[in-house]
């Protein structure tokens, strides 16, 4: 309660300080602002890189190739499945790419004359065992079956193709919820025929809805010689790396005109996809740190610069019967009326931050539990960095009063 | 006068090290993280062609339809040019120098056994290409404008892929696979990233390395190449017809205008060319909408530098304020308390402004140490901006510019912290403080 009735002779103090409280209350809302929309941008990216594709992303890995060269070299994509599903611990080999890589993108249209347009999707197209090699869950109907996919041979423009579409796209696109057995088209002619529904399957990995709106396509692939992506899953995460190893040797063993450029595992495709995104949080992060470390180095400046203006009062009320606790408590006291202060501003400003970067940089709305944990954590900073100033307040002893300046 | 207030600052900063310390060291940060990321700005929105960028445009037309409407997140279709435009423009022949252009990404086969094929970047171009940008040739030089009429299968290396292909020897006259064809070198040229890459279509990474080939665009178009950029299609073209196609854009188109007339001599052509085209019926919107940038101009219009580092920079400004606001209170703190001292020597005769000029010295010298702090922290910045996965992270060094610029802005900073605490401090009234004393 003693704190209680500190507080008036307290405000009458600052108030013969206007201009330097004044400041210090605008350095503490800025921070506060930039605080809080900081972390929310963050903490958005490091949530964002946490996201999964919904693929069996820890045992998929995919050998970058070009394609077999030279006309003595004949390769044919089917041996190369053959030799992949050879490998030790393959359970499931394809021709074809995983999410975050080059997915070809594409509108979708209900009708054949392409008049109603519902959107773009993902579009994963492969051989045979796509779907198997991504490990995609089916939730409703059927996966694709090598007995009913058509041949790559007798492809024509008019032909319907079976498709497994994901459940956020069979929502948007059916909301009634028959999307199982649907047909869509998608910029060809083809009509698209959804056999099953996956659980999940992100082309990229954006925040944005539509990144859950995909299809995967199979070709059944024979002679037929390419280049682009082979992808391999295997029965044990742990063995990736050397069936990896082994399988892009095979190929090259296979054939020896094949060319590979390089293979990585899904985890490294994550980890390259986000490299960017993080190192920038990185820095904002280290940007952060810097302000509060300054904010606080302000802040305890000052207060050690208003206890050595001090001295004489503090010795004088030490002199009139105040204790150590009193003096200590009086500046916390200031500390947390002058923080206190500028978290209320800071809050304004916070919001009007997040109202120009929501503007500018499409971020979303501030939500308040992040203003209140800003204004906590510089209720904390404040306290702490006027500690050391408060303590050798209260170290000021009582003779101080009767020496003359 | 200058060197006894430069003392005075001086031994008022020594007797109180903390604050001092603490006054450096927030201008220090503030104006280091300020300008890591306005180099950072600074070197991504730079002349990429220093002396010629002056003299380079690129002509822009609007072949597309009434009601073609821009997808949210695509590409402005009108950006690039489509076949029979860029053709009629080069043929015109009303620029000192025109080109016509687009990259590609081709798979080489090397020749030699211990090379395994890779693939590279490079440029299809026609023949006035290397002598607009100026570009200097090791070995032999460019094709001529019947080569470009006949696609011949000519190429000429950039110096790291010769020197790859052929080692040491004279790769003029040899002869190279790209793709399922043979080309035949006709020269080398020294290799030659101007950063931004202002010329490549917008979809691609534009701070990255040389191109290292660059071969008639008129081959690429019969051989049917791979391009790297946009192709964007507003008629029902396909795959096959789309590089000759009239509602297909993809193609770069620069320019040379020496004068200011031929300028705007340029500029009137176009519109009359749209205004023609739109009389034969094949453009639909306003001739008005034809439109010559210059390098510049262009680069500002194409928005190269990303939202993160934009974002970031005004971050470290915010920053550089809190900074500043910081100072102000300590400063304020600082010559109040000094009340007494300066009330002694306004009654000794120093007037308002000599107060005002002794105290402005003293926040400059606080600028002055800061600048150099400032100058290590933003070297600490840079150097973790270049551990960055991002394209443009190797340019970010400083030059001699951003180095004195740093320095300014420090003092500028400290300077104006120190206006309001200046300001407040020599309107003490003397006589009120030496009553105290």
């Amino acid at each position: 309660m003693r704190i209680l009735f500190q507080i008036r002779p307290i405000l009458a103090a600052l108030r013969s300080h206007k201009t330097a409280v004044m400041l210090l209350m605008l350095e503490i809302a800025l921070t506060m602002a930039v605080l809080g929309n900081l972390v929310f941008v963050v903490y958005g990216t490091v949530q964002r890189s946490r996201v999964p594709t919904g693929v069996d992303e820890s045992r998929i890995g995919v050998i970058q190739s070009i394609g077999v060269i030279g006309t003595a070299n004949s390769g044919t994509i089917e041996n190369d499945l053959a030799v992949l599903q050879a490998v030790p611990d393959v359970v499931a080999a394809t021709y074809g790419g995983p999410p975050l890589w080059f997915t070809q993108r594409d509108s979708v249209f209900l009708d054949p004359s392409h008049g109603h347009k519902l959107g773009r999707v993902y579009e994963f197209q492969g051989s045979q065992g796509l779907s198997r090699t991504l490990g995609a869950r089916i939730v409703h109907g059927v996966d694709l079956d090598d007995n009913e996919i058509p041949a790559v041979t007798r492809y024509t423009p008019t032909m319907e193709i079976p498709v497994l579409m994901t459940k956020a796209l069979g929502q948007h696109l059916f909301p009634d919820g028959r999307a199982l057995g649907g047909v869509i088209y998608d910029s060809g002619n083809n009509p698209l025929r959804v056999v099953g529904i996956v659980d999940h399957l992100r082309g990229s990995i954006t925040g944005s809805p539509d990144d859950d709106w995909s299809i995967v396509t199979e070709f059944m692939y024979g002679h037929q010689d390419g280049g682009g992506g082979f992808m391999i899953r295997v029965r044990d995460a742990a063995q990736l790396p050397e069936a990896l190893r082994a399988a892009a040797a095979a190929l090259q063993k296979a054939n020896p005109g094949h060319v590979s450029n390089k293979t990585f595992t899904m985890a490294e495709l994550r980890a390259d996809y986000f490299k960017s995104d993080l190192a920038s949080g990185r820095m904002l992060v280290a940007i952060l740190l810097i302000l509060l470390v300054v904010t606080a180095l302000g802040v305890s400046g000052l207060a050690s610069f208003w206890v050595q203006q001090r001295r004489r009062q503090i010795g004088m009320r030490r002199a009139l019967g105040a204790t150590r606790r009193d003096i200590l408590r009086y500046f916390q006291a200031e500390n947390f009326l002058i923080v206190s202060g500028g978290v209320l501003l800071g809050a304004v400003f916070a919001y009007a931050l997040n109202l120009f970067l929501m503007r500018r940089f499409e971020l979303a709305h501030l939500p308040a539990h992040y203003l209140l944990a800003g204004a906590v954590v510089l209720w904390l900073l404040g306290q702490l960095a006027v500690l050391g100033p408060a303590l050798r307040a209260s170290a000021v002893p009582p003779v101080v009063a009767t020496r003359s300046v | 006068m200058f060197g006894y207030y430069l003392d005075l600052a001086w031994r008022s900063l020594k007797r109180t090290p903390i604050l001092t310390g603490l006054m450096v060291l927030a201008i220090g940060l503030g104006i280091g993280a300020s300008m890591t990321m306005l180099t950072v700005l600074h070197v991504m929105t730079d002349d990429p062609l220093p002396g010629r960028s002056a003299q380079l445009y690129t002509p822009h037309l609007d072949p597309l339809p009434l009601d073609h409407k821009r997808r949210g997140d695509g590409p402005d279709a009108s950006d690039n040019l489509t076949w029979p435009d860029a053709m009629a423009l080069l043929k015109a022949h009303r620029a000192t120098r025109q080109a016509a252009m687009a990259g590609g990404s081709l798979l080489v086969r090397p020749g030699r056994t211990d090379l395994r094929p890779f693939y590279v970047d490079g440029r299809y171009a026609t023949a006035d290409f290397f002598a607009m940008f100026g570009m200097s040739f090791e070995h032999g030089s460019g094709w001529g404008a019947a080569d470009d009429a006949a696609g011949a299968r000519v190429v000429v290396l950039g110096e790291t892929l010769a020197r790859k292909l052929f080692g040491g020897a004279d790769a003029v006259g040899r002869t190279v696979r790209l793709g399922d064809s043979d080309f035949r070198v006709t020269g080398v040229v020294a290799d030659w990233a101007p950063q931004p890459m202002f010329y490549a279509d917008a979809s691609v990474k534009r701070y990255s390395d040389a191109d290292q080939f660059f071969l008639p665009l008129s081959a690429a178009v019969d051989l049917k190449l791979d391009v790297n950029g946009n192709f964007s299609s507003w008629g029902q073209d396909h795959a096959e017809t789309r590089m000759t196609s009239p509602t297909t854009t993809w193609l770069q188109f620069w320019a040379q205008l020496d004068t200011p007339m031929q300028v705007a001599a340029y500029r009137q052509y176009l519109a009359d060319y749209s205004a023609q085209q739109k009389a034969l019926g094949r453009f639909q919107r306003p001739p008005a909408n034809a439109k010559l940038y210059g390098l510049m101009d262009w680069l500002a219009h194409e928005n190269l530098v990303p939202n993160d580092v934009r974002l970031q920079l005004w971050l470290a400004l915010g920053f550089l304020f809190v900074c500043m606001l910081n100072i102000v209170a300590l400063l304020l703190a600082k010559f109040l308390r000094r009340s007494g001292e300066i009330s002694v020597r306004r009654a000794l005769g120093a007037g308002r402004r000599d107060i005002f000029v002794q105290l402005g010295i003293e926040s400059a010298l606080i600028g002055v140490a800061g600048g150099a702090l400032g100058l290590l922290v933003a070297q600490l910045g840079l150097w973790s901006i270049r551990q960055r996965p991002d394209d443009y992270a190797h340019l970010a060094q400083m030059d001699g510019a951003m180095l004195l610029g740093t320095l300014v802005l420090a003092v500028l900073a400290s300077v104006l912290a120190g206006l309001l605490p200046a300001w407040r401090a020599c309107r003490v009234a003397p006589a009120l403080q030496l009553k105290g004393v």
